[in-house]
């Protein structure tokens, strides 16, 4: 390597680093989860057979219900974040990325605010 | 505008090979993810607040174009998966292991892994299709 080279400390971990490290530790979780979650759903027990019992099945066990509210808080933080990340290469102003953040932060509080309130709630009867 | 174009034009003029692929196709996928992901949190949450749409968005779900969409879909979560797996390996464990050969093979192995994983797993989404939306195998 070259001869004139000269440490450099590590800067101090700002929003994006734990951002970045967030994408990573949060992706070792969501293997099992979200893998799990479709081989079982899509391929072994397939949409023809999920219908508004299966739910309320599936729902009955708190396990499975602490399984989807997993599922919920970090697939869905972590696809969020993943399209603030792409946006952050198209929008490059202060004012743009501000207004893209706080954009981005509204749409996920309100779905995972959605996804929870009706993962507690649970299935209700058609009146 | 010009900042898009410059994004733009550095994904498709920028020649990586290997790397540069399997960083556009996981922002692809993990896009394509994102969008349905949304959907479905917002379907599935019918079951509370409207119960009696929820076989509406069913209905849809079984339909021979959302089935093959969700053969697609489930190519880009077991893609996106693998490969950020492997790009969480190197960077938390083995970040020696960020050089161009190496880049080369765990692409090639990511891919290999995917499609392993891929082809089993809808072919038998597309029998439960053609058995339950077109009558084959005595459906």
């Amino acid at each position: 390597m070259a001869t004139n080279s000269r440490v450099v400390s590590k800067p101090k971990p700002n929003f994006e680093t734990k951002s970045w490290s967030f994408m990573r530790y949060s992706a070792v979780l969501l293997i099992p989860l979200v893998f799990g979650h479709l081989i079982l759903q899509d391929v072994i027990v397939g949409v023809h057979r999920i219908d508004l019992d299966y739910v309320a099945m599936r729902w009955a066990s708190l396990g499975w219900r602490i399984y989807d509210a997993l599922l919920l808080a970090f697939a869905f933080a972590h696809g969020v974040n993943g399209i603030r990340q792409v946006l952050n290469d198209f929008i490059h102003s202060d004012r743009g990325k501000k207004i893209m953040h706080w954009g981005l932060f509204l749409f996920w509080f309100i779905v995972t605010a959605i996804g929870a309130i009706a993962l507690i709630g649970g299935v209700r009867a058609i009146s | 505008m010009s900042n898009i174009k410059t994004t733009m034009t550095g994904y498709i003029s920028y020649r990586g090979r290997e790397g540069h692929y399997s960083f556009l196709l996981h922002r692809i996928t993990g896009l394509g993810t994102a969008l349905f992901l949304t959907i479905h949190i917002l379907d599935t949450s019918f079951v509370y607040f409207f119960p009696e749409l929820y076989q509406h968005a069913i209905d849809l779900y079984r339909s021979t174009l959302f089935g093959i969409a969700e053969v697609g879909l489930v190519f880009c979560v077991f893609f996106h998966g693998v490969n950020g797996l492997r790009v969480a390996f190197f960077d938390l464990i083995a970040p020696r292991l960020w050089s161009k050969p190496k880049q080369r093979f765990s692409t090639r192995i990511t891919m290999l892994i995917t499609l392993l994983m891929w082809i089993p797993a809808s072919a038998i989404m597309l029998y439960n299709m053609l058995y339950h939306n077109f009558g084959w195998f005595g459906g």
